[in-house]
């Protein structure tokens, strides 16, 4: 008798637990957005999801203002650069990098994005050159005073 | 005695009591600062890891602006095995293409661009007694070479050997990253495949739109490097718009005129459209080369092609329509040819190809045939 009651109460505490950790679950965020970071004294406030495509294929190489722009990138095997390639630019990672290499080996490209190892060298990148753009996750960047940022792709 | 001896024991017990708390109290402050002084190393540790990193990602950044130290070597290779029923033609295997691009930032803006091509596994083999080439095959050529300066993103001039900027597969054909194995027929011959000459291409942004504009002078066809056997130039333009009235829709225009060493002036027209969206991608050309001979009178050639390519995942499906007249006054004197391409990205650097081309003549006299293209195409170079 006292076997099944341990034994009653021992799946009661793992479906109590099972449904705890299924709430904790559902109530974290679905998933940290990717953010389109540009310098804080960049004159955009806005980029819409077709002009940060464009400029990350060079169909726009400068500013509003006339200024330069310096793309930034994740390396291609980066889940954060697939995501965003997949969600902005329309296609897997790798394929961009492959129409990248035709360009260069074509030495067609005219303003190729930077790869850069980290989110936290693109953060700082960003912070430091007025003409720069890139992407992050926005955890890593909230409240940060020295960026801005101009688009949130869900 | 006995009490004597119980009264120092108890003071022992009393006074270790007492101080077992200083001792612990004393213990904590020295495990905080032990841990405080770990914390400071570790932080020591990032500190420098982060410069590390910096430093790293200083030498792997693709900085045009910056020199490189190295010369940058990239590059592609393709070998094929052909089935045909071509009358005259054997199935075979073809080691088609090993081209090797060498390209150097020798000053800021300043560049040495250059493109080695082994076509069809080159062999030069000479006679040892007199030093006379006994045997070659394939083709080994300089397909380009030139200095390049780029002041801006938007500008830059080339001297040297450069591939004739008309249209689009003038320029973007290397098999990698195309996804046919064959050419459209107009392919190096409405006009010379590469130039020896000068141009210049500026980039102008309109709103949200790029026109860009390239303007080229140079010997002409079959006047390479310094053997130049006329005194006529050719000379060129070709613009290319990308719209943003309608994302990813590419227009554009080209132009080519020369006099050749047999003294026909050749004006080549061409228009060419690329409309990319998401994963499907159209492409084609029109061009149409009037010839005009010394003595008699003139004649056209036209060509046309539109590519289709979709992409699902690591596989691409395509399908060309090409057609090609070389001289439209003389009668049934087209040729067409269909394609369908299937290709595996094995990797983003390795793709099998297998593709079907149908050749179909408009002059009954001359047999039609199919040909079966199986081939790997590598390409060398990071992303």
């Amino acid at each position: 008798m006292r076997h099944k009651i341990m034994k009653y109460i021992s799946a009661l505490v793992l479906v109590v637990c099972g449904c705890l950790g299924a709430i904790g679950v559902s109530s974290a965020p679905a998933s940290d957005p990717i953010v389109v970071i540009v310098n804080k004294n960049n004159s955009v406030d806005v980029l819409s999801a077709g002009d940060i495509r464009k400029i990350y294929t060079n169909s726009i190489l400068e500013w509003a203002d006339g200024a330069a722009i310096t793309i930034y990138d994740l390396s291609v095997q980066d889940n954060l650069r697939e995501e965003f390639s997949e969600k902005v630019l329309g296609k897997e990672a790798y394929r961009i990098a492959e129409e990248w290499a035709h360009l260069k080996i074509t030495n067609q490209a005219k303003n190729p994005p930077l790869t850069l190892k980290s989110q936290m060298l693109i953060i700082r990148k960003v912070s430091m050159e007025k003409g720069a753009i890139g992407y992050v996750s926005l955890s890593s960047v909230r409240d940060n005073p020295m960026i801005k940022i101009v688009n949130t792709i869900q | 005695m006995k009490r004597f001896a119980v009264f120092p024991a108890l003071i022992s017990v009393f006074m270790l009591a007492a101080a077992v708390p200083a001792f612990s109290a004393d213990d904590r402050l020295d495990r905080l600062e032990g841990e405080v002084k770990s914390i400071k190393q570790e932080n020591e540790a990032l500190k420098k890891r982060l410069e590390e990193v910096e430093a790293d990602q200083e030498d792997t950044k693709q900085n045009y602006s910056n020199l490189s130290k190295l010369v940058d070597v990239s590059g592609y290779a393709d070998a094929q095995y052909n089935i045909t029923n071509q009358p005259g033609e054997n199935n075979h295997f073809r080691v088609k293409h090993l081209s090797l691009f060498f390209s150097k930032e020798v000053q800021k803006e300043w560049k040495l661009f250059s493109e080695i091509e082994y076509e069809d596994a080159p062999l030069i083999d000479s006679n040892k007694q007199t030093d006379t080439v006994s045997k070659s095959q394939g083709t080994v050529f300089l397909e380009q070479m030139y200095v390049q300066y780029r002041p801006a993103v938007d500008m830059n001039v080339r001297l040297g050997r450069y591939l004739t900027p008309f249209g689009i597969w003038s320029i973007y054909h290397y098999p990698p990253y195309v996804p046919t194995q064959t050419n459209p027929m107009f392919f190096k011959i409405m006009f010379p495949e590469v130039s020896d000459g000068v141009q210049i291409g500026k980039s102008f942004s309109i709103r949200k739109s790029l026109l860009d504009a390239t303007l080229y002078v140079g010997n002409g066809a079959g006047n390479p490097g310094g053997a130049d056997r006329n005194e006529n130039k050719g000379v060129g333009a070709r613009v290319n718009y990308g719209t943003d009235m309608v994302s990813g829709l590419e227009v554009g225009a080209s132009f080519y005129r020369e006099k050749g060493n047999s003294g026909t002036m050749q004006n080549v027209y061409g228009g060419h459209i690329q409309y990319t969206r998401s994963r499907f991608q159209l492409q084609s050309e029109y061009l149409l080369r009037r010839n005009h001979p010394e003595n008699s009178g003139y004649f056209n050639d036209a060509a046309f092609y539109a590519l289709a390519n979709y992409d699902i995942g690591k596989w691409a499906v395509a399908g060309r329509y090409d057609w090609f007249d070389n001289n439209q006054k003389a009668a049934r004197n087209g040729h067409y040819r269909y394609t369908g391409a299937l290709n595996y990205h094995i990797a983003h650097n390795v793709i099998a190809k297998a593709e079907y081309n149908r050749n179909v003549f408009a002059d009954p006299n001359v047999k039609n045939y199919s040909e079966f293209i199986l081939a790997i195409a590598v390409a060398i170079g990071d992303l």
